[in-house]
């Protein structure tokens, strides 16, 4: 078979460029902000996930992991009470000011409990230890502060709400949705930094089940125990408060946006390339007509060309955004792009390829036979 | 036996609210193996007779029955059909496909007619050495001179011998000594392959080929 589709894309070489670059730029533009996206939302939930915890006990109709109210931390020992918990800590975390050595203050998400050790935050520790934590003002910082705090190494001493902390340890990659760097110190040391606050308050209880316990009967037994709290498992916390930030706040929205829009340059770069083409190629089409082939025929050269320009405007998309990762990195910023992403992107780069080719489709089906015979 | 029959043809076109009646009951039969010359002056409708010879336009009235098929423009897939089977066109332009080698535009033809992989080739092959073209097989149309073009282009039409071969105007583009070339070509193939011939046009030289010269005046054709 001769591949006149194909053939005839390849000729017109600058146009093939002009097509496939249109719908790479759409592929690049609609992988970063749809990674950036996922990014955010992950920095938004990352504790949630790393804590390693099962069932998260919040304050009544908490909307989200940062806006927490705080309830009394004697519930702990209710919780505790309940048959098929291995484990249960009370866990702050409450908005703290650090004092910055231009006088300025600097917002922190204080993370505090009473043993960090049994559970799996923070996972990454660059310099320092956690160990020790209680027995003094003692405080570790995320790395990603510095940005904010100014440089800062294990050893230096920064003020907390108005108190002389020793920093004794520097995590790694803990930072909130807003970005705001995460710290870590001891429960009680929290408590006593704001009295008003938090004095026998906590703001999460953090549960783990015995290897053999039924989560969602230890869930309803919690929830008959805590009646003015709300218990949810670790994957149903962290929808909750990533749907908060996108339905509350502008990103779910611009996100979509820009994806929209990209996906809108490249339908139109595309459908507007291969309309043209085919307004050119008119009367190849007619002639193909004219020597025995249907519009079936015609459409599915049309097609394959589409798909062709798809595939590889996909590739050369793909490419420039795993290489602005490291860029985004330096930025402070996370670009996820996940497998599902991935696929989802290329099926549609496929699809709005061929809808594109639809527009062609209908100029082929009121072709003028006679066209060929003109000159 | 005729190849080409065709009775009482009318069409009109509508432009908005006018209607121009180009066709007024022409007819038209052609037997096998006869080259038929079709002049007129221009805008007489030669080209909208051929379009509609060859089942690419619909009459508005009359029948056409092409190798014992009836045309019936109502059924475009049943008219596609008969164009594959039984039709071969030349046209002025050439019309090859700038991006296929001589050799694949002509395979290209084979396999919208259903012959596919070293068939196509080897009777791809074939037809353009019949032309005289197998020394250029692998060129482009845009590296081939008009003549050399037409011979590729009546090669494509001969694929899966047509019953009935319509060219409009095949030498118009070509100059004198090579046009006199391409139509003994063409009529030798045409009577030595008992294919029917309608060759639309203004070139005298044509003449000298055609079994038959009709004319076409007023929508209609008179010998
Ligand atoms: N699609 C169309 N719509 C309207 N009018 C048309 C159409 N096609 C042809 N005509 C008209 O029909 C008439 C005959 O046209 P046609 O092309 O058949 O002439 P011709 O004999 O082939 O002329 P030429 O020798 O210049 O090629 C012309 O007046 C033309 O304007
Ligand atoms: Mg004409």
């Amino acid at each position: 078979m001769v591949d006149l589709g194909l053939k005839t894309l390849l000729f017109d070489k600058v146009r093939f460029l002009i097509t496939v670059s249109g719908v790479a730029f759409a592929v690049t533009l609609v992988l970063v902000q749809g990674g950036l996206f996922v990014g955010l939302l992950d920095n938004s939930t990352i504790t949630i996930e790393k804590l390693g915890a099962d069932l998260w006990i919040t304050s009544k109709n908490s909307p989200n992991l940062d806006f927490v109210h705080q309830f009394p931390d004697s519930n702990l020992y209710r919780a505790r009470s309940v048959p098929g918990i291995s484990r249960a800590d009370n866990l702050i975390l409450s908005f703290m000011q650090v004092a910055l050595p231009t006088g300025a203050e600097e917002t922190t998400i204080v993370y505090a409990m009473q043993d960090f050790s049994r559970w799996g935050v923070p996972w990454e520790l660059e310099a320092g230890s956690l160990d020790g934590l209680e027995s003094g003002s003692f405080v570790a910082f995320d790395e990603s502060a510095s940005k904010r705090f100014g440089p800062f190494e294990v050893g230096d001493y920064r003020e907390v709400n108005g108190h002389r902390f020793r920093v004794v340890g520097k995590t790694r990659g803990a930072k909130s949705f807003t970005t705001t760097p995460l710290a870590f110190m001891d429960f009680h040391r929290a408590q006593e930094l704001q009295p008003d606050l938090l004095s026998g308050k906590t703001s999460y209880i953090v549960v783990k089940l015995a290897p053999d316990a039924d989560p969602a009967a230890v869930k309803a037994e919690l929830e008959r125990r805590l009646p003015y709290n709300d218990v949810y498992t670790a994957k149903a916390w962290a929808e909750r408060s990533r749907d908060y930030w996108v339905a509350n706040t502008g990103i779910g929205f611009n996100a979509f946006l820009t994806v929209f829009l990209g996906c809108l340059v490249g339908v139109v770069v595309v459908a507007q390339t291969l309309y043209t083409s085919t307004m050119e190629h008119l009367k190849e089409f007619g002639t193909v007509k004219a020597i025995g082939g249907s519009n079936l025929d015609i459409y599915r050269m049309l097609g394959q060309q589409a798909s062709i320009a798809a595939v590889v405007g996909f590739a050369l998309g793909y490419v420039p955004a795993e290489l602005l990762k490291p860029v985004i990195a330096g930025a402070g910023l996370k670009l996820i792009i996940r497998p599902e992403l991935t696929a989802v992107v290329f099926v549609g780069t496929v699809v709005l390829c061929l809808l594109s080719a639809i527009v062609s489709f209908r100029k082929v089906k009121n072709i003028d036979p006679a066209l060929v015979f003109r000159t | 036996m005729f190849t080409v029959v065709a009775e009482d043809v009318t069409k009109t076109f509508r432009e908005g609210r006018e209607t121009v009646a180009v066709l007024k009951g022409a007819s038209l039969h052609v037997e096998a193996g006869e080259v038929v010359a079709l002049e007129g002056p221009s805008g007489s409708g030669k080209t909208t007779f051929l379009s509609i010879l060859g089942c690419l336009l619909s009459a508005t009235s009359g029948h056409v029955v092409i190798a014992g098929e009836k045309v019936d423009q109502a059924r475009p897939s049943a008219c596609q059909a008969v164009r594959r089977r039984h039709i071969g066109f030349v046209f002025q332009q050439f019309n090859l496909f700038p991006a296929l080698t001589a050799a694949e535009n002509v395979e290209y033809a084979l396999n919208l007619k259903g012959v596919d992989g070293t068939a196509a080739k080897a009777q791809a092959r074939e037809l353009l050495e019949r032309v005289g073209m197998a020394d250029r097989m692998r060129f482009l149309p845009r590296d081939l001179s008009g003549g050399q073009k037409q011979r590729v282009a009546i090669a494509r039409a001969l694929v899966a011998s047509p019953s009935v071969i319509l060219a409009d105007e095949p030498t118009a583009n070509l100059d004198a000594s090579v046009a006199t070339q391409v139509l003994e070509l063409f009529g030798e193939l045409a009577r030595r392959e008992q294919r029917s011939l309608l060759i639309v046009t203004h070139d005298p030289r044509v003449r000298h080929v055609a079994d038959r010269v009709v004319g076409i005046a007023d929508g209609r054709i008179a010998a």
